[in-house]
């Protein structure tokens, strides 16, 4: 990596000689390992490894962005080359440059937290893992489709900018997920998930694997995919709904994570993902959610998909508040936004490799919890729905409505769940919503859900994220078409 | 961006192979994008990349690796990779073999032109819109990409191909300070062919339509879908139905349904590789060269697109479909057209009395795949059509449709199609004029 350090460093050198008023530049290693099952084979078993660099400059004022995969001197000579040029080519039509906030500078080497480094782990260990989960699952044979994976990522970088920032980051996530199928004909399939929809992932080595009982769960989900084959449709109403915490990782990932992208915020996405309802002559006034919402910016959680040490533009991790008492208290940030704004980033601008761009992203976004355990709040309903395991999800551009589909529910009668229903549907406008939530859960419940498939940007981006969230009551949701 | 010289790398790096069977792929990339919001570029960027993958298989074992160094080194490191993981993996009893396509597919929808293409020519063609949009007081906010791509499959058994192409994509959203907006995009091979001033002037045009807005009752509507949203749909369908993988595994809405009528007389999709409008690579990942697939003729269900492993399973042959080694989605169709009808959207809309007229969906996500029940928004041109005209913007709706429904219901379709790009798709498709759709408040 000593090699390659020096070469970043002087990728920065010649673009500021080159024109550049400021530069920065991104070594990216990544590694992966997935391997899945389904159905008693082995679906998939694949280790991959990208590498490459990325060359960002602000040359009259506009951004010029270069990334290559070929590690030479030529071959960044040319990158730097081109980050000048495209940077020039923007340039003609701006006529307000670039400003960025104020940043200090770092010079740091920043290890994420793991016990058991998956990629020291075997293969034929993991495989038997697989092997093992399946072997659970087959044990009911009414099921028709067995799925199960397990994914690992270490992410190596080096990022050096023109202002001195010279930072080492190495990040390891791991990931573990299975899902049960079964068809009582060809038009109806149910389907069960664990722990969410897509897996669990977080910022653990191997250990995560083992916080996961599947042995005792796989019972328990053959029930409900059973149950839900002979359920009713579950009834269109307005009702009171506990959400399960998944599904409030999402709700907090779709509906204030990425409303609060200030690039978003200021249009940035316009074209593609959207913009927001929550502009900035809303901040410090806006009533997001009711005085029990309260939601912060963390990487500097130790366990999320989007914790880590510094941003792709070399800013330090730090917690900012997002939503305080239920009011508007910030944005996910970079260094041009926050200026905008007269702040500090909040250290959220990331690319998803080292040849695209940063952009603002989802952090880790938690949800503090409340003071009533998930009992509670279950036995405190008296007529409503408990729903589990986000399934569908589908935001308005500007994040201000929503309709979400569960994989589960179950009537709350008397304060306690009884009767199954499939295909549970909710929808609703975001402020409404969140002001309607009446209890949140408490620590024990609480648990940091990774999104590790957030699409955002041209050219797309797949940014992993994380949402910390217990179960939550909602009440007058609209549920059904 | 790789050449063919990365086919004798291959060849050379096969013979450190001590698997039974070998295949080594690369996809390579220059890839260019100018993205503006607010009338202004705020991202603008390049990168240059080449994705390596090999497939090493020993009996039923199989083994994948990818990287990205197409050295001779890397190519050996990466063979070595997939040979280990293949050594520790349990058999898949359905595997069969590799296929052997020696032969090399003839190319078509390179254009040399985009090379010379520069970050100043595209700066040129946003300012051009941005200037027009500035006299309609109107916002501009889109992305125009360039790129070449190559393609090399190589594998023990012979096959030995090679491909490139170019292609450029444009997209424009112009709005208004209120928020109504009008979008319009474009995509194509040749990038000196590329009509932006027309393409542009759509979403202006659109815009420019703007008033205020009327919000309407849910209900059961008569729609003319533009293009993009005809598009959208007909990617969502491709992804829950069209790939041999989903019918082999019954989880496919045309799963038995296989010769049976699942849409109108008047719906007929085809996975056209070769039309002269999408010029896709004439191969798949795996070297098998594209077939030309009826899936939908005349509403009823023929076929579904295939890959070698889920041909073997349907007992059928690869229709070249392959996508990329590490891939778990199975088959897909990327260059999909559907047939045109004789009407044009004027007539459509002038012999609506009352109805919806939409641009483009946003966000659909399935409420129920085997229904193909799925949800979404209009965004970007909704308007209200009355008496045979459109009259006035819509406040966006929610959609809560079976796409099968709506293309059962399908009164004409336009003679005029249009090339869109979605993800990594390119579809050929028309207006749309559909009877019953089901909108609700957002």
């Amino acid at each position: 990596m000593a090699q390659i350090d020096k070469l970043i460093v002087n990728a920065v050198g010649e673009a500021r000689s080159s024109g550049a008023s400021y530069a920065d530049c991104r070594y990216v290693e990544i590694e992966d390992e997935s391997l899945s099952f389904s159905n008693g084979s082995p679906e998939s078993v694949q280790k991959s490894s990208d590498k490459g660099l990325g060359v960002r400059v602000l040359v009259d004022g506009a951004w010029g962005f270069f990334g290559t995969s070929v590690i030479t001197t030529k071959e960044i000579s040319r990158a730097v080359k081109k980050a000048i040029e495209i940077g020039k080519a923007a340039a003609g039509l701006n006529d307000k440059p670039v400003e960025l906030a104020d940043t200090e500078s770092y010079k740091d080497n920043y290890v994420s937290n793991f016990i058991k480094d998956p990629f020291e782990v075997s293969l034929k260990e993991k495989l038997d893992y697989l092997s093992e989960l399946d072997g659970a699952m087959a044990a009911h044979e009414e099921l028709s489709s067995r799925d199960s994976h397990i994914d690992f990522r270490k992410t190596s970088s080096f990022f050096a900018s023109s202002e001195g920032t010279q930072v080492q980051q190495k990040i390891i996530h791991s990931g573990v997920g299975i899902d049960l199928g079964m068809s009582s004909s060809r038009r109806e399939r149910a389907s069960r998930s664990y722990p969410k929809n897509g897996g669990q992932y977080e910022c653990k080595g191997y250990e995560l694997l083992s916080e996961y009982d599947f042995k005792s769960e796989i019972p328990r989900l053959f029930e409900e995919v059973k149950a839900l084959l002979a359920a009713a449709a579950c009834p269109s109403k307005i009702t009171d709904i506990v959400f399960e915490g998944s599904v409030v990782s999402l709700l907090i990932h779709e509906l204030i994570g990425h409303p609060l992208e200030l690039d978003r915020v200021f249009g940035s996405e316009r074209n593609f993902s959207g913009t927001s309802f929550a502009t900035v002559d809303k901040l410090g006034s806006l009533r997001y959610g009711s005085s029990i919402i309260n939601v912060v910016s963390d990487p500097t959680h130790a366990y999320g998909l989007a914790s880590y040490g510094y941003d792709d533009e070399g800013v330090k991790a730090r917690r900012a508040d997002l939503i305080k008492d239920g009011i508007l208290a910030g944005y996910l940030s970079s260094r041009e936004t926050a200026a905008l704004i007269g702040e500090r980033s909040t250290g959220a601008m990331r690319a998803d490799s080292w040849g695209n761009i940063p952009i603002v992203r989802i952090t880790n976004v938690n949800l503090a919890p409340g003071d009533k355990s998930f009992n509670d709040i279950i036995s405190s309903v008296d007529n409503g729905i408990y729903m589990s395991t986000i399934s569908s999800w589908s935001p308005s551009d500007d994040r201000s409505s929503f309709e979400f589909g569960c994989e589960i529910a179950w009537e709350i009668k008397g304060g306690k769940p009884g009767q199954v229903f499939k295909n549970p549907t909710f929808s609703g406008k975001t402020l409404e919503f969140w002001n309607s939530v009446k209890a949140i859960g408490d620590e024990s419940s609480w648990k940091i859900w990774g999104t590790p498939n957030c699409g955002k940007g041209q050219p797309g981006q797949n940014a992993r994220t994380a949402q910390g969230a217990s179960p939550i009551l909602v009440s007058n949701v609209r549920v059904g078409g | 961006m790789i050449d063919q010289e990365i086919l004798d790398i291959f060849k050379k790096a096969l013979k450190n192979s001590s698997a039974d069977q070998t295949e080594l792929v690369c996809e390579s990339e220059e890839f260019y994008l100018t993205r503006f919001a607010e009338n202004l570029i705020h991202q603008n960027m390049g990168r240059s990349d080449s994705t390596i993958w090999c497939r090493a298989i020993f009996g039923k074992r199989i083994g994948v690796s990818r990287s990205n160094e197409p050295t001779a080194e890397g190519v050996v490191k990466l063979i070595k990779a997939a040979e280990e993981i293949a050594q520790n993996q349990k058999e898949d009893p359905d595997f069969q073999s590799l296929l052997s396509y020696p032969g090399r597919s003839k190319s078509s929808g390179f254009y040399s032109s985009i090379f010379e293409y520069s970050a100043g020519d595209r700066a040129d063609v946003v300012s051009d819109i941005v200037r027009r949009a500035k006299s309609d007081s109107l916002s501009c906010a889109g992305t125009f990409q360039t790129s070449a791509t190559s393609l090399a499959v190589v594998n023990s058994l012979g096959t030995e191909n090679f491909a490139r192409n170019t292609e450029y994509r444009f997209t424009l959203t112009a709005s208004v300070k209120d928020g109504l907006s009008g979008w319009a995009q474009a995509a194509g091979r040749d990038v000196e062919k590329f009509d932006f001033k027309t393409v542009s002037q759509r979403a202006l045009d659109k815009a420019s339509l703007a008033g205020e807005p009327v919000a309407l009752d849910p209900g059961a509507y008569t729609v003319i879908l533009e293009p993009d949203a005809v598009a959208n749909f007909l990617l969502f369908l491709a992804f829950l139905g069209f790939g041999g993988k989903l019918l082999h595994q019954n989880r496919s809405f045309m799963s038995g349904k296989i010769g049976e009528k699942i849409m109108g007389d008047n719906i007929t999709i085809t996975e056209d590789p070769f039309h002269p409008a999408i010029e896709y690579l004439p191969f798949d990942y795996e070297g098998v060269p594209r077939q030309k697939v009826t899936i939908i003729e005349n509403g009823i269900a023929r076929a579904g697109v295939y890959n070698s492993y889920y041909a073997n399973l349907a007992g059928t042959q690869s229709t070249g479909h392959a996508l990329q080694p590490d891939n778990s989605y199975g088959p897909y169709p990327k260059a999909m057209v559907i047939d045109p009808g004789e009407n044009n959207v004027e007539d459509m809309i002038s012999s609506t009395d009352y109805g919806i007229y939409i641009t483009r969906f946003w966000y659909l996500n399935f409420l129920n795949p085997m229904r193909t029940m799925v949800t979404g928004y209009t965004r970007d041109g909704t308007f209200l059509i009355e008496n045979g005209k459109i009259t006035k913007p819509v406040v966006d709706m929610r959609i809560q449709q079976s796409m099968l429904e709506a293309f059962s219901e399908v009164e004409t379709l336009s003679a005029e199609q249009r090339l869109i790009p979605q993800y990594g798709a390119l579809m050929l498709v028309p207006f749309m004029k559909i009877n019953n759709f089901n909108l609700t408040v957002a």
